[in-house]
């Protein structure tokens, strides 16, 4: 992944909207021009708790149009839960934008787009980028059931096909999201992101397909900024996006270093990672 | 320049002396949680943090410790990185020149798993122009047992403290442990041995575990707690030390706000180490500052060091 970064700041935001998505699922829109015009696709940013008393939530950034961005949140601890709960006119500082977000000249011209989850968040952004370029993709999307698979009409707006799997058959597909991926034909890139056992199975595929892949990893940060390389993933020596690092000592030699995920990432090559 | 007078009139001053490593203001960020100061730079203006305690580096390279390395739990967060680093020779090459410009203090960080380690190590860090003073970091609790075993033994805590104070004469803060029977023991020991300052404390030890998939959290299985759960544990191994030994302290352990800064500067505390706080909001240290200036006002202090160990009966001072 080529330097896809872009140099953030703190940006003190007010909510002006927010729809509830789906169960505990919350888009809350903020105005937010400079980090709309900074913000490329799957980068992300750290919000600061508005009570001041839990660590920063990192968020992709969903979407970014001339004076607006959203985040979309889904409910699954305290820290979420104080996010899900503001309501209109709230002040928000977050920081952003961060990290390196998908490298679109590299998809091709036949894009299929993988969600699992409120993964979605991280690719909306790709899917109105390759709309506006022209170049054909498809929406793979996944989730536990019908009631958590929102907004799949966005993409659908952009007229790109969608495929929607659930876990428990109430919509779509009944199976795994990558099921659908497997039986489709062969796209010249893949763009995922979603739970890490997605992004595995993900790379799978795209690895006995011969399929290029491009992952944003969720995980959680604790600094988010590159600081305390708390969310390291291994990746090969060779990647571009492989932090320098000398040459083990002969005898523990390892074709791998860790990379810090907020910072050389989110977005990776599936087949550089080693995880 | 009207404002600049009167602020030079009114404004208590908050500058300390750690040995030789003047502070503007009382505040350092520690050590693996603030980078080299340039991931902070686009937040938060580094001249107004008073240093930052680069991440500790060893002798050889690191490749850390294998994912997952956080955990967030109730009041703080575990952290097992496992001292990732390039190892001295690719640091003094190529890291090092990086930090001749930062507006603020730079404090080396010395990781080892000998003696010589941390002789070799303070030697060559403390030679670069680049670093404002060292410190050791004898106290880190995830690279095995090695790591923490000098700041947990105090004839370890001597020897390391000694073969450091030998090779430089830079400002020499000692990190110590809190997972240990007796910290005013340990911290004689190591001020005995020549440090100019200690830092009370690093992580406490932990662990967690995931019940449904009925293993630890954390890769290491063990990590380092931090954030306001060990606060209490900090502020009492502050307070302790800082009636056993002279030289000044550097609490650290949970500080979030100015009030919680000032129970360590009350407990004898002469500057105070910010750490996971920062993951909350890059600009804590500055309302850190702000915070203290504002009830040294309120109280008609004049100066910081009027109310370090004012809660601390039996304090030695500085």
């Amino acid at each position: 992944m080529p330097a896809l970064s872009t140099t953030p700041a703190i940006h003190r935001t007010v909510v002006i909207d927010r729809r509830e998505a789906g169960p505990g699922i919350v888009v809350v829109g903020l105005n937010a021009p400079a980090l709309a015009r900074a913000t490329h696709p799957g980068q992300f940013v750290m919000v600061v708790p508005p009570g001041g008393e839990r660590a920063a939530v990192a968020l992709g950034v969903y979407e970014a149009s001339s004076e607006r961005v959203s985040l979309m949140v889904a409910t699954v601890g305290p820290r979420t839960a104080e996010l899900v709960a503001l309501r209109v006119g709230a002040s928000l500082d977050v920081l952003g934008p961060l990290g390196n977000g998908f490298d679109l000249d590299a998809l091709g011209d036949d894009v299929a787009i993988v969600a699992g989850g409120v993964g979605l968040a991280s690719v909306l952004l790709v899917a109105q980028a390759l709309a506006s370029r022209g170049t054909r993709a498809r929406l793979y999307y996944g989730a536990r059931n019908a009631a958590a698979l929102v907004d799949a009409e966005l993409f659908a707006e952009l007229t790109i096909p969608v495929a929607l799997a659930t876990d428990d058959g109430s919509s779509g597909y009944h199976g795994y999201v990558t099921d659908l991926l497997v039986a489709a034909r062969p796209p010249s890139a893949i763009a995922a992101c979603g739970p890490a056992p997605m992004l595995r199975s993900v790379a799978r595929i795209a690895a006995e397909r011969n399929i290029p892949a491009q992952l944003s990893l969720e995980e959680a940060f604790a600094c988010g900024v590159g600081a305390c390389w708390g969310c390291a993933v291994g990746i090969d020596r060779a990647s571009r996006q492989a932090p320098a690092f000398p040459e083990p000592a002969p005898g523990e030699a390892r074709a791998y270093v860790h990379a810090r995920i907020c910072k050389e990432g989110p977005v990776f090559w599936a087949h550089e990672l080693r995880w | 320049m009207n404002g600049a007078a009167s602020e030079a009139v009114g404004a208590p001053e908050l500058s300390v002396r750690i040995g030789s490593l003047e502070l503007r203001v009382p505040t350092l960020m520690g050590s693996g949680c603030y980078g080299s100061g340039e991931e902070y730079a686009p937040f938060v203006d580094l001249a107004r943090i008073g240093g930052v305690v680069l991440k500790s580096v060893t002798r050889h390279p690191r490749l850390g410790n294998a994912p997952p390395r956080l955990v967030a739990v109730a009041s703080g967060m575990l952290n097992a990185i496992g001292l990732q680093n390039p190892g001295i020779d690719s640091y003094l090459a190529n890291d090092v020149a990086k930090f001749a410009d930062r507006p603020c203090a730079v404090v080396g960080s010395v990781a080892g798993f000998s003696v010589d380690d941390y002789a070799h190590v303070t030697e060559r860090l403390a030679a670069r122009d680049e670093i404002d003073a060292i410190e050791l970091n004898i106290s880190c609790p995830n690279v095995g047992s090695e790591g923490e075993t000098f700041a947990c033994d105090p004839r370890l805590a001597r020897a390391a403290t000694r073969a450091a104070r030998a090779v430089t004469r830079k400002a020499l803060i000692v990190k110590l442990s809190p997972n240990v029977t007796d910290i005013a023991a340990i911290a004689r020991e190591v001020e005995d041995a020549g440090a100019d300052a200690l830092a009370v404390v690093n992580t406490v030890r932990g662990m967690a575990i995931d019940v449904d998939a009925v293993r630890p959290r954390l890769g290491n299985i063990s990590g380092g707690l931090s954030g306001a759960a060990i606060r209490p544990i900090a502020v009492l191994a502050v307070y302790e030390v800082a009636q056993a030994v002279r030289i000044p302290i550097v609490g650290q352990g949970g500080i979030e706000t100015a009030r919680d800064a000032l129970e360590f500067i009350l407990a004898g505390a002469t500057a105070v180490g910010i750490g996971t706080g920062n993951f909350t909001d890059p600009r804590a240290p500055l309302a850190v500052v702000e915070g203290i200036r504002s009830y040294l006002s309120a109280r008609g202090c004049a100066r910081i060091t009027d109310i370090i160990g004012a809660a601390n009966p039996a304090f030695k001072g500085v």
